[in-house]
């Protein structure tokens, strides 16, 4: 601690933060200089081509970063960061998956931009999503509380600015305000229970705080300090009983916005999840592998999981929404997730990551299709899908490959992402451990999944645009940057499923 | 002695928590919230927390709450009229009441406190002096008062977009209304 500070080694550390602020101060200087002589369409087109930039270079910064050995891992600056292989993949997904969000708002048609007022302000859309992202990159590094309270709150905070930058929508604002409320209270839940560790261990930094409750035990004040923590990330992870805010969000938020709350903030989410609970909680975990051993968090990841598998794929079966309908199967999906956070003491964290990895790739896929189809006309209801394959043959193809990928179809990335989850967690100690009894509710709840996700394919590619349904028969033109983005996320939930080797090779 | 007047600043700060929920005139919730931060301040200077006592003090006292008199009368809110409860609202608190007493209950009743003279001597000692507290938040602490800066960033952002009123109104402005509840 006394040392002095190697800024250096801190610059080393935090070389895409970095970039991502010169980005983000760059979008909002050209704005500032030249945005007012410019046509909407134009100053749209120059914020996300800074914005994508940005995020090409902060890759390249994290290519150009020595990546310890499987197992391994590097500490900077004082033990603040950890650098392994973990950290390494959820940086290089998340600038990925927020390219693709920002993709989304790229290009318009001129005679419909009408439909798009949210996207008055593109300059300043572009640099909160990249603070955003600053903030999901240092969560994805963070070794030690403070700093990952504070990427934490950097990315949501932006996220409720983003949930209600469509001013022109109710449901847009009262996302934002419900998503602030709740996010508010979780975060306070988190911060007194950081505050209760640090008052037992005397420490913020995650290996010492293993090393002192090591010595400690178990205590009651600690529980509490697990419940607080548990109920700050069920929120993060839109978890049932903390999942009231997922559905409005998701409904009213702009597509763009709904799609990096699904996909990048769940990826960053779970990432720090694992770090805090094994790195920094391992010694206080509890028992996954048999029935009756000692209390710990486990026991408690076990049960917000089940509740949100069993919610989320129920409620999903009564939504007429189609955005409601994906967010309660986001609710399913954490819920399978937090079942691969206990799988990380068999097989490390690889399984996970490629879960939580091609299911924001999936995700961005199903609103991107949201929000081509907002072009034209609301698309809100599923009912609003009918006709989809005439109007727009490649939407279409769009929404068949993200959506039969979350249903978890062979050959698609769901799929191997469910398979490698449940075949860790069954790892840990066959089908008869509270671990095994979860994995089996999972795979049960799948198969009910699987008819909802149908409901939507069956209204985009079956049925008919008529008369009496509200959906227009209107032909979409979908603009080069979402064909961008939408074609490339379609192309990596096929080519990760073929070959996930890719992704869960860097863990071996 | 500490122990009474411990006793009296909690009661003092407990009541005022209570009068900040309870009261319906924003003004005097505020007024509340000061009066219960002073208590809280005189609990962390008994505990020899000086600096953070005057932080407390200086910054929410001072700056929040005098941020929130300003916002109040300049909306000029008063409160209005509450609609009576919904028979599931009392039932959900009830029930969250319940199951918070019953916490705090098997939390006193079964939990050990122990003073660990050991953790009490091994506790940080630098927060107490101020000149170490400054050298502290700019050396090894830099970081994360950097990134405080940039949530202040985002903050200020967001209000700039959100409460921006747009130059022209729009002819054909989003028909998409937050029905469609299940």
């Amino acid at each position: 601690m006394n040392a002095t500070i190697n800024y250096a080694e801190l610059v080393y550390a935090l070389r895409p933060e970095i970039a991502l602020t010169l980005g983000l101060l760059l979008a909002l200087g050209y704005d500032m200089a030249f945005g007012r002589r410019m046509s909407d369409c134009a100053r749209r087109g120059v914020a996300v081509l800074i914005g994508i930039v940005t995020l090409a270079s902060a890759v390249f910064q994290t290519l150009h970063t020595n990546v310890p050995p499987v197992g391994h891992a590097a500490y900077w600056f004082h033990g603040a960061f950890v650098y392994d292989t973990l950290a390494h993949g959820v940086r290089l997904g998340v600038f990925g998956l927020s390219a693709l969000t920002l993709l989304l708002i790229a290009g318009s048609i001129p005679h419909s931009a009408l439909r798009t007022p949210h996207f008055k302000h593109p300059a300043e859309y572009v640099a909160i999503q990249l603070l955003a992202t600053m903030g999901f990159s240092l969560m994805a590094v963070s070794n030690n509380l403070l700093i990952a309270f504070l990427g934490f709150e950097l990315a949501s905070l932006s996220l409720y600015v983003m949930a209600g930058f469509d001013k022109t929508s109710r449901a847009s604002a009262e996302a934002s305000l419900k998503y602030f409320l709740f996010g508010g209270m979780a975060a306070a839940f988190m911060l007194f229970g950081f505050s209760l560790i640090y008052g037992m261990t005397g420490t913020i930094v995650l290996p010492e705080i293993a090393r002192a409750l090591a010595v400690q035990g178990p205590s009651p004040l600690l529980l509490v300090a697990l419940v607080m923590v548990l109920v700050g990330f069920g929120y993060k992870a839109a978890a049932a009983p903390f999942h009231q805010w997922a559905p409005d969000v998701y409904q009213g938020a702009p597509a763009p916005a709904a799609a990096l709350i699904a996909s990048a903030s769940k990826l960053a989410g779970f990432a720090f999840f694992a770090r805090l609970l094994f790195s920094g909680l391992g010694t206080v975990s509890g028992d996954a592998i048999n029935f009756g051993g000692p209390a710990g968090w486990i026991m408690a990841v076990i049960i917000i999981s089940a509740a949100s598998m069993l919610l989320g794929n129920i409620a999903a079966l009564a939504q007429t929404n189609a955005r409601r309908l994906i967010a309660y199967s986001a609710i399913a999906h954490a819920g399978i997730m937090l079942l691969g956070v206990i799988a990380v003491r068999a097989e490390g964290a690889g399984p996970l990551f490629y879960y939580a990895l091609t299911y924001g790739i999936a995700t961005i896929g199903v609103f991107g299709v949201f929000a081509a189809i907002e072009r034209t006309a609301p698309c809100q209801r599923i009912s609003d899908l009918a006709g989809l394959w005439k109007r727009s043959p490649f939407l279409a193809l769009v929404l068949f490959v993200c959506v039969l990928s979350l249903a978890g179809i062979p050959p698609l990335a769901g799929f191997f992402g469910k398979f490698y989850l449940f075949a860790a967690a069954l790892y840990l100690n066959g089908l008869m451990s509270p671990a095994g009894w979860l994995a089996f509710l999972a795979i049960a709840m799948s198969a009910v999944g699987l008819y909802y996700y149908l409901v939507i394919l069956k209204a985009a590619l079956v049925t008919n645009a008529t008369a009496g349904t509200s959906a227009s028969t209107e032909k979409i033109r979908v603009p080069l940057g979402t064909v961008i983005a939408l074609a490339t996320s379609a192309a990596l939930t096929i080519a990760l499923g073929i070959w996930p080797d890719v992704v869960l090779g860097l863990f071996k | 002695m500490p122990a009474i007047l411990f006793y009296i600043f909690s009661a003092l700060t407990l009541a005022a928590a209570i009068g900040l929920v309870a009261n319906r005139n924003a003004v005097a919730s505020a007024l509340s919230f000061f009066v219960c931060l002073c208590g809280i301040s005189v609990l962390f200077v008994m505990l020899d927390a000086h600096l953070l006592a005057f932080l407390l003090i200086l910054v929410y006292a001072g700056a929040v709450v005098a941020l929130f008199l300003f916002i109040i009368m300049l909306l000029d809110m008063h409160g209005g009229k509450r609609p009576p409860f919904k028979k599931m609202t009392i039932v959900a608190s009830s029930i969250a009441g319940a199951l918070l007493i019953f916490g705090a209950f098997s939390f006193f009743a079964r939990g050990q406190f122990s003073t660990d003279e050991l953790a009490l001597a091994q506790a940080p000692a630098f927060f107490t002096d101020l000149k170490i507290y400054g050298a502290k938040l700019f050396t090894t602490y830099m970081l994360p008062v950097q990134l405080v800066g940039f949530l202040l960033l985002v903050g200020m952002l967001g209000v700039i977009v959100i409460s921006k009123k747009h130059e022209e109104k729009e002819p054909g402005d989003r028909i998409q209304e937050p029905g469609d509840k299940p």
